[in-house]
């Protein structure tokens, strides 16, 4: 009886002590996260924070700690969009905690202390971070330091239209061949010119509609460059190459004035565009590893592999067939809790398991970022994804992660849509683009 | 009288604040801007003194020694760094055991380090790692200095021997923030883009006020004053409708008519051309749209204050000039120009202002193209300072751009005003005191 009193006031105690260290653990965090060029197949650039957190949560409980993370996700489909509001937020100390970007902006972004590198708060010899490809996580990595982990791989392909390519010769043996003649340099930028213009003699396509690229400016136009033996990064400088980058100009400026390519193409509607390569208006284009996704989640393509071919980017003149590999990274910003800042990078972390990742890879049609995720049956069961990862990723450079590479960017782009329409010729733009870098960038490119 | 003066001020003091604040503070920062190498990647905070592989590379001709030594990333496991992480507060076995079984250890990079200090014992967790990694760290590189005093007494204790001239330019090198140029306006003055893009604001500006703002809007008064009252007012009514729709459905309306897939080239596909998109075709179609789409709208201004202004002139005069005979065309020459002078002069003012800034209208329908063919200067002083696909955002160059805008504006309202003599209307009236 005299023991009762004594159990209950242990048992008060116990439970406030209970009760307390609860309150003491209890924890909020509220992560935001904003994904740049993010359409309706993308969502697992988001979503995967999202089943991140869940995962966190639960482990976090069987260490004793109560940590509740809201993920609040904000999704941008256009690029210009996208870093315009960006940067402005991470300016005025309002940018979210994890950003899904472009990898070529880490040098840019780290310099101006936007962000923080990710090796700084995950370790990078566990799984699965361990387990990423390496040359990706170079990519990723800026000063020697891993900023981002990257999100998905991707490369971006020549596309041809199958039946076209049969009627104007090509067995099935021949278009099976393709992609190793385009990977050998037997089949060039030439032949790929040759080829969409007997489409239009043909009558198969209508004129402008033989070879219809990229409606925008993008990182595809570095690969025409790389395959017209352009360099675009040496031993850290920048590089322009004027003999590679004149072919390049000039490849286009033939394409239109043969007619093949439109000469308004640039800036054309996006959704026009994809609908005609998606019902066989347009006989060869170019395009990225997701664009599969696109045209046959959306626009209605359902036999792809019987109508559509795909390959390297053919080589031109001076250089060799390739393709550009643009991985999208997730990157932590500055000017956060680090608490806070620890959590986001542990979700990032968690998001870049195989099987999660794989959710992205397969509904977005991107590649994988780590081997074991070409191991997941979910993933490698993906004709798309099978495919497109052995043919195209061995053969993937990447665009340089340097602080001045998108000013290069720009004028490199600006004098390509200048002589492409016209507005300049091949020469002037060439030249108007050298003395424009000459005067911008100094001696931080070398012209040659 | 002299506390009635005071008042005064006091009361115009929140206009004046709001002025200074919206209306002089945006040109005085822009001309602060302009004079700056500022981008995405320099801020517009400011910079640090950060030592990267990356920034050596223009250290490497001046001071090549030097640049590799400071290349080299070094933690060493030393008794300075074991006595910090004994600081740390850390499970003690740690600090044992890396003085035990590492001391004089030199690892060349920070994932080996941190791979041996994974390696303990008692393994730390991630974020102790890093910690404890860093007491090592016997390298100033990839490390942020916020001040030109931390990074040069870090070269001092690293045991850089560097003259007072050396330190300075590794400071200028490594720093990362923007510096004060005068670059942005020789770039603008050797571009042959920026000369372009003045021509084409030259020939947008032009073509746009005297056709539609002065021009068209002054031929759609005179007409309307000539009609009855209703039809007039419906007239005018119709004609605001550009001005009052939203620019990005108007604009949309455009495009809709002048695309691949829109009405004109579903009405020139029955004689048989092929659809092609009138809009970007060329660059006169592109013109000929711009001029059009941005004509429209700004009609519509002149004419309201046109017609208004003609509603002002005595009906008498016109009424003598009917009994004396005169024509229609000598009543707009003789009666109705020489009175809208001050109207014209208002409207091509506020309408010249008014193009030389805006670019919504062709940012939504051409975004400058064909081939940079419509871009024009407030066009692109956006595209380099806010929108860049690229995402190195040019703010400097863009302020510059921006400032040579005001400076042209400011220059032309000085110049409209001595043409149309602005005196003689500010001018005492001869009559009164």
């Amino acid at each position: 009886m005299t023991i009762l009193p004594t159990l209950k006031s242990l048992a008060v105690a116990a439970a406030i002590l209970a009760s307390t260290s609860a309150i003491a653990l209890a924890k909020d965090v509220h992560i935001s996260v904003w994904a740049g060029g993010t359409g309706p197949n993308d969502v697992y650039r988001l979503d995967a924070i999202e089943i991140a957190a869940q995962q966190l949560q639960r482990e976090a409980a069987l260490k004793g700690e109560d940590l509740k993370i809201t993920v609040e996700k904000k999704p941008y489909s256009a690029w210009e969009d996208f870093k315009q509001a960006l940067t402005l937020a991470a300016e005025a100390k309002t940018a979210p905690n994890i950003v899904v970007s472009g990898h070529e902006d880490i040098a840019p972004w780290s310099q101006a202390g936007l962000i923080v590198p990710i090796e700084d708060y995950v370790d990078l010899d566990s799984w699965p971070l361990s387990d990423i490809y390496e040359n990706l996580l170079q990519i990723a990595s800026y000063n020697g330091t891993v900023y981002g982990i990257p999100q998905d791989a991707e490369s971006r392909p020549m596309f041809f239209w199958k039946p076209y390519m049969k009627a104007i010769g090509y067995s099935d043996a021949d278009l099976d061949a393709l992609p190793q003649s385009v990977q050998d340099g037997k089949y060039t930028m030439k032949n790929l010119l040759e080829d969409a213009k007997k489409m239009q003699d043909k009558g198969l396509v209508q004129a402008g509609y033989g070879f219809y690229p990229r409606t925008s400016n993008g990182p595809d136009y570095w690969q025409f460059y790389t395959s017209f033996g352009g360099t675009m990064e040496e031993g850290g400088k920048l590089v322009f190459d004027k003999a590679a980058m004149t072919r390049t100009y000039q490849f286009f400026a033939d394409a239109v004035k043969s007619g093949v390519t439109k000469k308004n193409h640039i800036g054309m509607p996006g959704d026009q565009w994809w609908k005609e390569v998606a019902t066989g208006k347009a006989g060869i284009w170019d395009g990225g590893t997701w664009h599969y996704a696109r045209l046959v989640n959306q626009e209605g393509l359902k036999d792809f592999f019987g109508n559509v071919i795909f390959t390297l980017i053919p080589a031109g003149e001076g250089g060799k067939a390739n393709t550009l590999t643009h991985p999208l990274v997730y990157l932590l910003t500055a000017g956060h809790d680090q608490e806070d800042t620890e959590i986001a990078a542990q979700l990032v972390k968690i998001a870049s398991e195989p099987r999660i990742n794989a959710l992205h890879a397969v509904k977005s049609a991107h590649l994988g970022i780590s081997k074991s995720e070409s191991t997941v049956e979910f993933y490698s069961a993906d004709r798309w994804t099978r495919e497109a990862t052995e043919r195209l990723l061995p053969h993937a450079n990447a665009m340089p992660n340097n602080s001045d590479f998108g000013k290069y960017w720009n004028i490199m782009w600006k004098n390509l849509e200048a002589s492409w329409t016209g507005a300049k010729t091949v020469d002037a733009a060439v030249g108007d683009a050298e003395s424009e870098l000459k005067s911008t960038l100094g001696d931080k490119i070398v012209i040659r | 009288m002299k506390s009635s003066r005071t008042l005064g001020l006091v009361m115009i003091a929140p206009a004046a604040i709001m002025i200074v604040l919206f209306f002089l503070m945006p040109v005085v920062l822009t001309a602060v801007f302009s004079m700056t190498n500022m981008t995405t990647a320099t801020g517009i905070s400011g910079g640090v003194y950060q030592i990267a592989p990356n920034s050596l590379i223009a250290l490497k001709s001046a001071m090549p020694d030097i640049a590799a030594e400071m290349a080299e990333p070094r933690y060493t496991i030393d008794d300075a760094g074991l006595k910090a992480v004994e600081g740390l507060g850390l499970a003690p076995g740690i600090a044992a055991e890396l003085r035990a079984k590492h001391t004089g250890e030199v690892f060349p990079t920070r994932r080996d380090v941190e791979r041996m200090i994974k390696d303990l014992a008692e393994r730390p967790s991630t974020r102790e790692v890093k910690q404890i990694s860093e007491q090592f760290n016997r390298s100033v590189l990839n490390t942020r200095f916020d001040s030109k005093e931390q990074l040069f007494s870090a070269l001092d204790s690293l045991g850089f021997k560097l003259t007072p001239e050396q330190k300075e330019t590794v400071a200028r090198v490594t720093y990362t923030g923007w510096t004060w140029t005068t670059d942005n306006f020789s770039r603008m003055a050797t571009s042959p883009d920026m000369a372009r893009v003045l021509f084409n604001t030259v020939l947008y500006v032009a073509l746009v006020l005297m056709l539609f703002n002065v021009g068209y809007a002054l031929l759609l008064a005179i007409l309307t004053h000539y009609m009855p009252p209703t039809p007039a007012s419906i007239f005018r009514g119709i004609w605001l409708l550009p001005r009052i729709t939203p620019v990005v459905i108007y604009v949309m309306l455009w495009k809709w008519l002048a695309w691949d897939s829109g009405f004109i080239s579903i009405l020139m596909g029955k004689f048989g051309y092929p659809p092609k998109n009138y809009l970007l075709d060329n660059a006169y179609n592109a013109w000929l749209f711009v001029v059009l789409i941005n004509g429209f709208i700004g009609a519509s201004m002149g004419m309201l204050v046109f017609s208004s202004a003609m509603k002002a002139i005595p009906k008498s005069q016109f009424y003598a000039s009917e009994v004396d005979g005169a024509s229609r065309w000598q009543q707009i020459r003789y009666i109705i120009l020489p009175q809208m002078r001050w109207p014209i002069l208002f409207v091509t003012c506020y309408q010249t202002l008014s193009l030389l800034a805006s670019f919504n209208e062709i940012l939504l329908a051409t975004n400058g193209g064909p081939g940079n063919a419509t871009e024009v200067w407030a066009l692109s002083a956006y595209h380099t300072a806010l929108r860049n696909y690229a995402g190195n955002l040019e703010y400097g160059l863009g302020a510059a751009m921006a400032l040579v805008l005001v400076v042209i504006g400011v220059m032309l309202s000085l110049l409209y005003l001595r043409v149309f003599s602005y005196g003689t209307l500010v001018a005492k009236p001869l009559i009164e005191d």
